[in-house]
């Protein structure tokens, strides 16, 4: 059962926002300040409490971190008192959180649908731009004893990667993905003592010492072994490209496709128009891809969306708008000051 | 305004701008060991060397111009450009006519291609001729003096003294 979408109504940067997801891959691009990790940390949050049992607007303070982990705080920034509202979708699921710009404890929100919600549980990965595995050791027991300012977002990913191996044999599909990911990464991964190594045939290579590109490669391996990531279960994934070598976009883009074709229902952020184009060169027929663009309008100055299941239909790209204008200013230079 | 045309293409020149049609094979006399770009100009202050590709030419097939656009992504037009441009200089260096700085202009008449691939070949193609010597150092006489791979759009936006465009309808 996939998240079908979201409505919000003056929720941190939007002041009225719908948006339609697709079951397959979801691609949120726009440029800075447009919302975009905010809706996925948003989704995240709507789907990790089926599992983990915290209170929506809890999770979304923990995620969000506000200043004083203040909820109002996460209302859109208004002169006047203002309520927020955000609808999270699931079939015929509704989940609502409503609160108030002066709200500062999670629970003064009203909250509706939780339990019918929380009744048919989804596992969730959310997948930040900064590496966690190699700063792992000791960091959960922090995260859990002390008060670090660092967004739950960091020691979920931790949870999700430290989940032992699944028992019984891999399904095919599965083995040919680990597999696959095991060639590029040239190894497997293993933990000892709270530690991420790289086994390889040259020994265990800690994680530390391993190029952090592939360490998001190495974790994708753990989260599908760990059966983290199965048939069902929910990716949110912000700026997959970071630190990665080009080169491996399109293996990249391969795995989240044949991952969305298992049955993961995928969110991803980037700002990277290879990333984008290699969705769009490697999709298949029946993939179910929805691009989606966040702008702010310019008449009203508010973040709006416009969705296209089609890379051309993507409008306005951020991303293409930046290769336009270097581009415009190569031309110029190549023609070197041609009269007009 | 002086109009030349090559397959479904137009091209317009202003007046006092000179334009020949060069891959013209009975007035090149050395197409079976020579290639050549399609037009030359001259126009004030300079030389502009102009190939055009027109896959989407409404007399193409949609299997080769698939093909096409493969290969043009690919860098596999590259070579075809580079060869082209230096045949053609060193044709007119012979007639001494070489004499301006030289500007290359490639024109991809195809719709699908945006201005990352356009980027990507132009950067590809500065390091085929090449723009530059050895080491990053600039030649002491240099034979080219720009490069450049557009789009239609692109190609009236950047030039508009010299507009292009389809001539059969179903195009304009």
């Amino acid at each position: 059962m996939s998240i079908a979408g979201v409505k919000l109504e003056r929720f941190t940067a939007f002041e009225s926002l719908r948006v339609h997801f697709s079951p397959g891959l979801n691609v949120f691009v726009g440029a800075n300040g447009t919302g975009k990790t905010h809706l996925l940390k948003l989704v995240y949050a709507a789907c990790d409490i089926t599992k983990s049992q915290i209170d929506f607007p809890e999770k979304l303070v923990r995620v969000f971190l506000p200043s004083g982990r203040a909820l109002g705080r996460l209302v859109k920034r208004q002169k006047a008192s203002t309520r927020c509202a955000v609808e999270v979708f699931r079939q015929d699921l509704k989940l609502r959180a409503s609160f108030t710009n002066h709200a500062q404890k999670a629970a003064s929100a009203t909250v509706t649908g939780a339990g019918a919600w929380r009744a048919t549980p989804v596992e969730s990965v959310y997948i930040p731009v900064k590496e966690m595995l190699s700063s792992a050791p000791g960091f959960r027991s922090l995260y859990a004893q002390r008060e670090i300012h660092f967004e739950e977002i960091y020691a979920d990913i931790l949870d999700r990667a430290y989940r032992p191996a699944l028992r019984g044999p891999t399904p095919s599909a599965r083995r040919r993905l680990l597999d696959y990911l095991q060639k590029i990464i040239e190894g497997r991964v293993v933990i000892k003592d709270e530690e991420f190594f790289l086994r390889s045939r040259q020994g265990n290579l800690e994680f530390s010492l391993l190029a952090e590109g592939l360490r998001k490669l190495a974790l994708i391996w753990l989260l599908i072994q760990n059966g983290t990531l199965l048939e069902g279960s929910t990716l949110f994934w912000d700026e997959p490209e970071t630190n990665l070598n080009p080169k491996l976009y399109g293996p990249l883009i391969d795995i989240l496709l044949t991952l969305q074709r298992s049955g993961v229902q995928v969110f991803l952020a980037t700002h990277d128009y290879l990333i984008l184009k290699e969705i769009d060169l490697r999709r298949e027929k029946d993939d179910q891809i929805r691009f989606f663009s966040l702008y702010r309008d310019s008449v009203s100055g508010e973040i709006a969306c416009h969705a296209s299941s089609d890379y051309n239909g993507i409008h306005p790209n951020a991303v293409a708008d930046a290769f336009a204008d270097v581009y415009d200013r190569e031309v110029k230079r190549s023609l070197g000051g041609l009269e007009k | 305004m002086k109009a030349v045309v090559e397959g479904d293409l137009e091209l317009k020149v202003p007046d006092g701008a000179a334009v020949r049609k060069f891959d013209a094979e009975h007035t090149h006399g050395l197409s079976h060991c020579m290639k050549a770009v399609d037009f030359i100009i001259e126009w004030k202050d300079r030389i502009f060397f102009v190939e055009f590709k027109d896959p989407e030419a409404p007399e193409s097939r949609p299997k080769d111009r698939r093909k096409f656009l493969h290969q043009f992504l690919a860098g596999q037009i590259d070579a075809d450009l580079k060869t082209k441009y230096r045949d053609t200089f060193l044709y007119e260096w012979g007639f001494l006519r070489a004499e301006k700085p030289i500007h290359y202009l490639v024109l991809i008449a195809v719709e699908g291609i945006g201005p990352a691939e356009l980027l990507n070949r132009t950067d590809a193609l500065k390091r085929q001729l090449p723009l530059m010597g050895p080491f990053g150092q600039e030649w002491p006489r240099p034979f080219v003096a720009g490069c450049v791979v557009l789009n239609l759009a692109a190609w009236n936006r950047q030039l508009p003294q010299f507009p292009v465009r389809r001539l059969t309808s179903s195009h304009s």
